[in-house]
């Protein structure tokens, strides 16, 4: 407590930046992480929390990507509940993250990797401020026109692994069209590690995203556990 | 009008809570895990409620008494210590502390006024217990409905976590919750009456301790205890 009156909060926004990551497993979460770590932790001030459904594999991986000081690379046990940890009953996780806020009273951006699950799973906007709802096109061309809360509605959804899409088949530039469409024209970006541009892109983002939170004009918003009402209609009517 | 302390009760008994107790076992997944068959749960469930779940229990109600006649944080300071000494394993010390910390966060949500709170506050690292007891001194839960909070929460833990690891037809495991109710009388009958730390019944578990310490050294588990 009284540390935090000797040196006051650097940041006159207030609390560091809390984005999310999601997707189903296997997508890239946390190497989208650890890339964000080697671009931005020369300039910002990070700090990692990782949901896992053992232990704490995540983390170790990150930790082991040596992009982070390991002290800030965190991990929540979700006892086999990755969707109630980061929707229903955020406790766990907003005990590390006001953890990691008292010990590093200086972050900009706490990223939260939720445990991998499947596409309905999507973070508490009483958790995160913005998140990122990660796809690969390893999981076939298909999963982006299907939709779902996080596809349809997360701030961000990434396409990953766009340098797979000769080997597996998928076009591209077609299920990016499919995203956007899911979307209503949201931001989608197809993303690969070995693609600059694509870094660029979300790098961009990310920007933004940190810039209108700063700004205090970021409002949180939930991309729901539901299908789009719309849809359920459209349904209706085929039948 | 305050509301009944029997709906105070279920409030706090009740799994939603937000408490993050989806992450705990009560070190069920590392019995499992040593060799406890899922059969054996009901016994395991027995030794709990009269070992380990027992100093738990007598930690929140001595906790409670100290709290309603006025002590404050030193006093409470002795109570964490005798739960303390009565509970060797560094892992269930740290789990009843992480959990602790989770239930202090709802309760300054809910009773921000809570002078009794304010005190657990101030402690380092307060234990779950303790956490319960000033509540239960706040919204006036009785010493042995609160002895009864902490015998049936351990049960639901254990079966909820057993449910889990070894599936089986849900009824089943809630006939052995049922079924471990009149222990759990028999505990809070035990530790009602208690109100000096000294008095906390030193009956640990050593072979839960020994499992508890095994699981949080494990690089492989689904429950963090
Ligand atoms: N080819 C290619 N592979 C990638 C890319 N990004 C990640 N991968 C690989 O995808 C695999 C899974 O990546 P992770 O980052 O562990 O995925 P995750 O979503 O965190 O996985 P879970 O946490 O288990 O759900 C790993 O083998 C990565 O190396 C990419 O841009 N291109
Ligand atoms: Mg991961």
């Amino acid at each position: 407590m009284l540390e935090h009156e000797d040196h006051p909060n650097p940041h006159p926004h207030g609390r560091a930046l809390r984005l999310g990551i999601c997707g189903p497993v296997g997508t890239g979460k946390s190497s989208l992480i650890a890339l964000l770590c080697r671009e931005l932790a020369g300039r910002l001030e990070l700090a990692v929390i990782t949901n896992d459904i053992y232990t704490d594999e995540d983390a170790r991986f990150l930790r082991a990507a040596g992009v982070l000081d390991a002290d800030r690379i965190r991990a929540v046990e979700t006892g086999a509940c990755p969707h109630t940890a980061i929707r229903d009953d955020i406790t766990a996780n907003l005990l590390v993250v006001e953890e990691l806020e008292d010990e590093y009273g200086d972050l900009d951006v706490v990223l939260l990797e939720s445990g991998g699950d499947n596409l309905t799973a999507t973070f508490s906007p009483a958790l995160v401020d913005a998140q990122v709802f990660v796809l690969d096109v390893a999981g076939g061309g298909d999963v982006a026109r299907k939709g779902g809360p996080g596809i349809e509605r997360a701030d961000l959804l990434v396409v990953n692994k766009t340098d797979l899409a000769p080997y597996v088949g998928v076009d591209v530039a077609r299920m990016l069209a499919d995203a956007r469409a899911a979307r209503g024209g949201g931001p989608v970006i197809g993303l690969s590690r070995t693609d600059r541009a694509s870094i660029d892109e979300l790098l961009a983002w990310i920007s933004g995203v940190l810039a209108t939170h700063r700004a205090g004009m970021l409002m949180p918003v939930d991309p729901g556990p539901m299908a789009r009402h719309l849809h359920a209609h459209e349904h209706a009517h085929n039948h | 009008m305050p509301p009944h302390p029997e709906l105070l009760l279920m409030l706090l008994a009740d799994a939603r809570l937000p408490a993050a107790g989806h992450t705990q076992s009560g070190t069920a997944e590392a019995a499992l895990a040593h060799g406890l068959a899922a059969a054996e749960l009901p016994g395991y469930v027995s030794a709990r409620l009269a070992s380990v779940t027992c100093v738990e229990a007598g930690t929140a109600v001595v906790a409670r008494a100290v709290l309603l006649r006025s002590g404050g944080t030193a006093q409470l300071a002795d109570v964490a210590a005798a739960w303390a000494a009565r509970t060797p394993s560094p892992a269930l010390r740290e789990a009843a502390r992480v959990q602790a910390r989770a239930l202090l966060r709802l309760a300054d949500r809910l009773w921000p006024e809570a002078g009794a709170l304010q005190a657990v506050r101030e402690l380092i690292r307060p234990c779950r217990a303790v956490v319960l007891g000033a509540v239960a001194a706040h919204v006036g839960l009785g010493a042995a409905a609160l002895a009864r909070l902490v015998g049936y929460d351990d049960v639901q833990t254990v079966c909820a976590a057993a449910l889990k690891l070894v599936p089986m037809d849900p009824a089943v495991v809630t006939g052995w919750v049922h079924d471990a109710l009149p222990d759990i009388d028999q505990l809070a009958a035990t530790v009602a009456e208690l109100t000096e730390p000294a008095s906390i019944p030193a009956v640990g578990s050593p072979q839960i301790e020994a499992w508890a310490q095994a699981h949080a050294a494990t690089s492989r588990r689904l429950f963090r205890a």
